[in-house]
């Protein structure tokens, strides 16, 4: 078994207008065994920047510990916040500085620039950065998840129909992968807040 | 980057949740609907209760093509056994059928079977054929890799001459506990229920089985 599907992940992220959305599945699980249901892959960085890694779990939480120590000393040194744009860079050269022994973990960051437009970029586990204008999607289930993203987005989605298209991307996309699902928790970002959704779902 | 495309290289695995138990009357067996190649899920509604006669039904689990061809060759000697035989057949009889393929071709099968159903000599029975060949006879039996997260549940549920009604309680609760931790069971829940009046499927929707622990409630999960 590849150890990118060791654990298993489904993270999808969404641009809409002035605002994104990123979310992921919940379970946690060793192989064919589910062991919790309340285990988000997304994490926070700042108010406007969230950060979804899949892979392998121990290294996804493991590069998030490292990137909250470099944004914290960031923010103490710049006394604001990393813009989303900037941090890509940052994650993508902390991954290419493990070339030959890399973390096991597929990044997608998404955020809203300082002037208010959405950032979307996404990494392979060597740190090869592409930034889109639309969505972003990792995971174990890659191919379910890219065929809902381009059938359902649009441009110009405002907050609330940007969550649905999320959630309902996200949901179908991992029906249909045996090691993720089992929960889902969706953040929509705009420029005055986040709005954190968890979802229920099958829980097969 | 994840290399697990679905090919016709990868084998069809049923990771399964298959459970049988015999009741006051007659045999229930129950089976999830989930299809795996690697981890994707190829069929999400499939229907792994086989019927190998009107009065003994086979629940699969293992590699699928292998479990449809033990079915199928099966299927032939039970008509060609009940025509010379000119009765119905016995579930003893069907069962060991398939263990002699199970068992005969050990070398190049991946089957784990459960064969259960109804004859007027013996009432409803169970017989449980693993991997190598091995039959046992058993009030009731699971099978199928969602099957190790419910023997402790199993063992302290079950009890002698339950109802019609209580055993498709029992079997649909094992199948959902199983269902929720093995990530290889999932989809929906179908039952045979073979009595002496015959056979009769039911089939429960994923959306209609109940929740189980994680789903009654939780707190708000923050990143």
């Amino acid at each position: 078994m590849s150890i990118f599907s060791y654990n298993g992940a489904a993270i999808v992220a969404m641009a809409g207008k002035e605002c994104v959305a990123i979310g992921s599945d919940l379970r946690f699980g060793v192989q064919m065994q589910t062991i919790t249901c309340d285990t988000p892959k997304v994490f926070k960085i700042h108010d406007k920047l969230y950060l979804g890694l899949s892979g392998l779990l121990t290294d996804a939480q493991t590069l998030h510990q490292k990137l909250m120590f470099r944004h914290n000393l960031y923010k103490l040194r710049e006394e604001r916040d990393m813009k989303p744009s900037t941090f890509g860079h940052l994650l993508s050269n902390a991954l290419y500085e493990r070339r030959f022994g890399p973390y096991f973990a597929a990044p997608v960051v998404a955020g809203l620039e300082p002037d208010g437009t959405p950032f979307l970029c996404g990494m392979d586990t060597i740190g090869a950065i592409e930034t889109a204008k639309d969505f972003m999607i990792t995971g174990t289930s890659p191919e379910s998840l890219y065929g809902m993203c381009e059938s359902m987005w649009r441009p110009d989605m405002g907050p609330e129909e940007l969550f649905e298209t999320v959630a309902q991307c996200l949901m179908s996309g991992f029906d249909r992968d045996a090691l993720a699902g089992w929960g889902a928790v969706i953040h929509v970002i705009t420029k005055d807040k986040v709005i954190s959704r968890t979802l229920k779902t099958r829980m097969d | 980057m994840d290399t697990t495309l679905p090919s016709t290289s990868t084998p069809v695995s049923m990771g399964t949740s298959i459970i049988a138990v015999t009741f006051d009357g007659g045999v229930i067996l129950g089976a999830d609907s989930r299809t795996t190649t690697g981890n994707y899920i190829a069929n999400r509604v499939t229907d792994k209760i086989t019927p190998l006669c009107d009065n003994v039904y086979t629940l699969r689990s293992g590699s699928a093509s292998d479990t449809q061809a033990i079915a199928g060759y099966v299927q032939h000697f039970i008509a060609q056994h009940q025509a010379e035989e000119g009765d119905q057949i016995t579930v003893k009889t069907a069962a060991n059928l398939v263990k002699m393929m199970a068992y005969n071709n050990k070398d190049f099968l991946q089957a784990g079977l459960i064969v259960a159903g109804f004859d007027k000599h013996g009432g409803g029975q169970v017989y449980s054929i693993s991997l190598g060949g091995t039959m046992t006879a058993t009030p009731f039996a699971m099978s199928g890799s969602g099957s190790t997260y419910i023997h402790g549940f199993c063992d302290k549920y079950w009890r002698e001459k339950m109802s019609e009604q209580d055993a498709m309680e029992f079997v649909t609760r094992a199948l959902r506990y199983a269902m929720t931790w093995d990530a290889s069971s999932g989809g929906c829940i179908r039952t045979v229920t073979i009595t002496a009046a015959g056979a009769k499927r039911q089939f429960i929707q994923g959306s209609q089985i109940p929740p189980t622990y994680g789903e009654l409630s939780r707190e708000q999960v923050v990143a």
